[in-house]
């Protein structure tokens, strides 16, 4: 019995310590993970089979792999890697992350020095992957979210682009029909389906003409400007729900804006039909509109590929290298092909333009109302505060000078202890 | 460690295999000595030593990643912990900043725990009404029945799956969804449908808006008051008449659930005020000093036991902190000291000598002492600003009379925390506790009591009823001239204004009204699980209990309640116990069905630590929020237990 025991327990400690081995053994002699949030099958397989050879050509020892996620799990994902130290050597980030994990990526500036094409990086884009004055990161795309419009479905066929709040409540009012206490065209949609979009609130804080934070750093959800863009989203809610109990649209397929239930909303790129539909010469993009003391503006979303601070610093030169490689000019323009990314790279933007009208009119707006959602502090628990107080607002809960006065107090507590306010 | 990742992956893996041999080998060499030290026999030492070390692997990986990340957990809770940032010791901050609701993450903290009690209070019973129904459906011996309880028992299979979850999503949409166009199908074929249809949305939606008012822990007024007014009636109630034995063991069982209340209630809040309440310590000590002169003359010597430990490390934790921060905050730290000096020595003299008559005379002095601290000094002190003026008030319904426009003892005296309302539950305790002593030794006595108790919390219970009415009317100016966000019942009040009309329907996955029932009925569609035990219970009901009864001339109802209900009671307690540790850990569901809108109304304190800790990357709140969801699970678990009198083992 004790014989046999010590028999087993060996050949088990044999087939342990050669399993790694072995396995090793069939791998190559440098990997680089690449973590991709949010992507389909298409966009994926152009990493895949299309850039990674390519990449592979110049890098023969290189192997190449890709994490995928979406952005449900993506902070939990992120989270446990940081902890762990372990992870892949780049992450796909969003917009406003370079201020929740920039202490906890690398400083990639001393291998970008020289390298000429940044300059063709638009500057807000890069603006978006710097953090404490360093790069954390290359910018891979960017979103511009106008308010797209069905121009075949206005109620008067006559009206314009609306580009003040004043306008807007009126075009929201006229292109809304309930009945039965339940809506069958709805005059406006926020980005998510809803009515109240916590992005599209700041961005309408900015058109009346305010910002988040005073110069001290402290939160201004006391400004007047403030106190405008909550009015104009209270108001344009009444315009669509009357009362809280009145039924949304019935469910629909596809694209709520090829649905014909709404008129017009906020969508970025992937969620609007083919730029080849036909269904595009009935849409009109316009910018968010304006309050008495701002301007219309339409935010820019910038996507970027960062490096995490656990990445060994002889590994960064090739990451970086990487990343180079996959902003260049002609990945691009491909990625844009693939998968109607938005370079950040004004030398990609000729090629866009003359193969697509569509894409032509939204880098247009987008440089001439572009602004990037970025420097957004603790956006982590910013987001669910306006998602609250704002909730309770819109459906009369809540007066207007108490849900300033708390959004206020408590972004003001959270900045601070997240160290931005000394 | 090299430069060759495959000798880096060798060195590694030989380093785990030995350390795992080393570490087993070690802990059963460690049973040994410890079998050895106890006087075992060479082969029972032997048996050990060999049990133990193939257990080995199993054992030190429990350590390595369940014990070792739970401790872990517990000392980060101490912590300002945020990822990628350094360590702070802020000792018991975090748990302060969620059990007192303080700031925007206290705040959701609190809504999340009414969140999770709303899917256990109302969702478990409902779970196992379904449950049950279904299993007495499926012990009929028809033919194709097996089919039958595969067809229910598929949605625990199919359920918590995205693409179900998803499924519920589009079939309770609102407007056109599957569930909404059945409803209002048959609303408008059946008259008398449609307004039992309307009175479901409108009972649902008043419900649901007041709790959601509740849960953003609005001052309810004088209406905080009803509820432990219309307890205490209710229990006063079944005391009329002749006094029996039954009687007295059901008082005492009553005045030990609610002096648990009470504690429950205070021992948290108590523990976290800083500097230190002497306040709570006192009401802390009173109630652990009742708990053990009760059990005491129970004769339950281990209850005794674990409530002086328990009282001991509760007052020591006290007089640390006080030393260590609280007390240095407010300036002197005697009134403190004095408070937990005075309520800690009764518990201290418990320990010593037998229960004597002297004893019980002696401890129950100091407890009477105690008692009229509280209700002396503490009381006044707690129901300062008017707020002691209103039992007269309410005694004499004075409110009644005064002006509606006249509002300024409602803005003075309302805006009361609701611990207030404990304080009623704490005398209810000591009423029946007069009530129980006084017994059929002093009969008068003790009827006089009752009525005098009873007619207190009657006239006490009306007048707070109707003031909290007109407190209600009066939200509006109250909260435009006091500037404060009390418009949480706005809700409750506009969906209680009027019958709903024909053309509502209700809106399950985007009105906050809606959210948690509907959650709750997606739970009940998946109940499959519990009916397959009370399945296997029924089966185990003797046909010749039946038979019985019915030769006693039993109908239906009673055998069901007579009979099947006590002979499945075992059943009915795991579920009930099982269901409720489910319902408060729920997360995935809400993972998958959440929206921006809804987050709040649908969030657990499950998804509360998950959005701490991973979104926001508080892992020092997150592990505190953890932790205290723990101690909620273990200790309605206990008392779970500790009730299960009811449960028939016997069956």
């Amino acid at each position: 019995m004790k014989r046999a025991f010590s028999r087993l327990l060996v050949l088990a400690i044999l087939l342990t310590l050669l399993a790694p081995v072995l396995t090793v053994g069939a791998q190559g002699a440098q990997t680089l993970e690449i973590y991709i949030t949010g992507l389909g099958d298409d966009q994926l397989n152009w990493f895949r089979e299309v850039a990674f050879p390519a990449f592979q050509e110049t890098h023969p020892d290189v192997t190449l792999e890709i994490l995928t996620g979406g952005w449900g799990d993506f902070d939990a994902t992120v989270a446990g890697w940081i902890t762990t130290g372990d992870g892949p050597d780049i992450i796909y980030l969003g917009s406003e992350y370079a201020a929740t994990y920039g202490p906890l990526l690398a400083n990639i500036d001393p291998y970008l020095e020289g390298w000429d094409e940044l300059e063709q990086f638009l500057p807000i884009a890069l603006d978006t992957v710097t953090w404490d004055g360093h790069a954390r990161g290359l910018p891979l795309l960017m979103s511009p979210r106008p308010i797209f419009f069905r121009t075949d479905l206005f109620a008067n066929p006559e009206a314009g682009i609306p580009l003040t709040f004043e306008d807007a409540l009126t075009f929201v009012g006229e292109n809304t029909i309930i009945e039965n206490n339940a809506l069958v065209r709805q005059g406006y949609m926020a980005l998510g389906g809803g009515l109240f979009d916590a992005q599209e609130f700041i961005a309408d804080i900015w058109t009346a003409g305010g910002e988040l934070y005073y110069e001290d750093g402290t939160s201004a959800f006391d400004s007047a400007e403030t106190a405008e863009a909550m009015q104009f989203t209270y108001d344009r809610r009444r315009l669509v729900l009357p009362t809280e109990d009145t039924a949304g649209l019935p469910p629909f397929e596809g694209t709520a804006l090829a649905s014909n239930a709404v008129v017009s909303g906020i969508w970025a790129m992937w969620q609007a039909p083919a730029t080849d539909d036909p269904l595009w010469d009935d849409i009109a993009m316009g910018p968010y509109p304006a309050g008495e003391k701002g301007e219309p503006l339409i935010q820019v979303f910038i996507d970027w590929l960062s490096v995490p601070a656990y990445v060994p610093e002889a590994k960064l030169p090739l990451v970086v290298d990487f990343l180079k490689f996959i902003a260049s000019q002609d990945n691009a323009i491909a990625l844009n092909n693939v998968a109607g990314f938005t370079p950040t790279r004004q030398d990609a933007w000729e090629a866009i333009r003359e193969a697509s009208p569509v894409w032509a009119r939204l880098l247009d707006m987008a440089v001439e109302y572009g602004r990037a959602f970025s420097d957004i502090r603790a956006s982590a628990e910013l987001r669910p505060l306006i998602a609250e107080q704002m909730n309770l607002y819109l459906t009369d809960q809540q007066s207007l000078e108490d849900t300033q006065r708390i959004m206020k107090e408590e972004y003001d507590a959270i900045l601070e202890d997240a160290g931005y306010i000394k | 460690m090299t430069s060759d990742i495959r000798l880096d992956n060798l060195i590694w893996v030989a380093l785990t295999v030995l350390f795992i041999i080393v570490t087993s080998t070690g802990l059963g060499l460690l049973a040994r000595a410890i079998a050895r030290w106890r006087g075992l026999s060479e082969g029972e030492q032997r048996k050990l030593f060999w049990g133990i070390t193939l257990a080995g692997p199993w054992i030190v990986g429990f350590l390595i990643f369940v014990v070792g990340p739970a401790l872990a957990s517990l000392f980060y809770s101490f912590n300002n912990y945020k990822l990628g940032e350094s360590l702070e010791w802020t000792g018991l901050e975090n748990y302060r900043a969620l059990i007192m609701g303080i700031g925007a993450h206290g705040r959701r903290f609190t809504q999340a725990m009414y969140n999770s009690f709303y899917y256990a209070l109302i969702g478990v019973p409902l779970q196992i009404i379904t449950a049950l129904g279904m299993a007495l459906l499926l012990n009929n011996e028809i033919r194709g029945i097996r089919s039958f309880r595969t067809i229910f028992y598929l949605p625990v299979i199919l359920a918590g799956g995205p693409a179900i979850l998803l499924a519920w999503r589009y079939m309770l949409s609102a407007n056109g969804g599957f569930v909404n166009v059945i409803l209002q199908k048959l609303a408008s074929s059946f008259f008398l449908f449609d307004w039992l249809y309307r009175g479901f949305i409108f009972v649902m939606e008043g419900f649901n808006s007041f709790y959601t008012g509740l849960s953003r822990g609005d001052p309810l007024g004088p209406l905080k008051f009803v509820i432990p007014g219309a307890l205490a009636i209710l229990i006063l109630i079944t005391l009329l008449g002749d006094w029996s034995e039954s009687k007295r063991a059901r008082t005492w069982g009553i005045i030990q659930i609610l002096a648990l209340i009470v504690l429950a209630a205070t021992l948290p809040r108590g523990l976290m005020a800083a500097p230190i309440d002497p306040i709570w310590t006192v009401v802390v000590g009173l109630a652990f000093l009742g708990f053990i002169l009760l059990s005491a003359w129970q004769g339950h010597e281990g209850r005794v036991r674990a409530f002086q430990i328990a009282a001991l490390i509760v007052f020591a934790i006290t007089l640390a902190l006080t030393l260590a921060a609280a007390a240095p905050d407010s300036g002197d730290p005697a009134p403190y000291l004095i408070a937990a000096a005075a309520a800690a020595a009764p518990v201290l003299l418990s320990l010593f000598g037998v229960w004597s008559r002297r004893k019980y005379t002696l401890l129950g002095i100091a407890f009477a002492i105690l008692a009229l601290a509280v209700f002396i000094h503490v009381i006044p002190g707690q129901l300062d600003g008017g707020r002691l003026a209103l039992i007269p008030r309410y005694l004499t319904f004075g409110t009644t009379l005064e002006q509606p426009g006249d509002l300024t003892y409602l803005k003075e005296t309302y805006p009361a925390e609701i611990m207030s309302a404990i304080w009623f539950f704490a005398l209810a305790v000591v009423m029946l506790a007069a009530i129980a002593l006084l017994g059929d030794r002093y009969p008068r006595a003790r009827r006089a009591v009752l009525y005098i108790s009873l007619a207190f919390f009657l006239l006490f219970t009306a007048g707070a009823l109707v003031d909290g009415v007109r407190y209600f009317r009066a939200f509006d100016t109250i909260a435009a001239e006091t500037g404060t966000p009390a418009y949480h019942f706005a809700r409750f009040r506009t969906a209680t204004a009027q019958f709903p009309t024909q053309d509502r329907v209700p809106l399950w996955m985007t009105s906050e009204l809606w959210t948690k029932p509907s959650l709750v009925l997606i739970t009940m569609w998946s109940t499959g699980a519990g009916m397959l035990i009370f399945l296997a219970a029924l089966k185990g009901v003797p046909r010749s209990l039946y038979e019985a009864a019915e030769v006693d001339g039993a109908g239906r109802t009673q055998k069901f309640f007579k009979i099947t209900l006590p002979m499945i009671s075992p059943a009915m307690f795991y579920n009930i116990v099982i269901g409720m540790i489910a319902a408060l850990q729920t997360f995935e569901s809400i993972y998958i069905l959440r929206t921006p809108d809804t987050e709040d109304t649908l969030a657990s304190a499950a998804f509360f630590l998950f959005v701490r800790t991973f979104r926001q990357l508080d892992i020092g709140q997150g592990a505190a929020a953890s932790w205290i969801l723990v101690v909620v699970i273990v200790v309605l678990t206990v008392i779970q237990f500790r009730y299960s009198n009811w449960v028939n083992y016997e069956a």
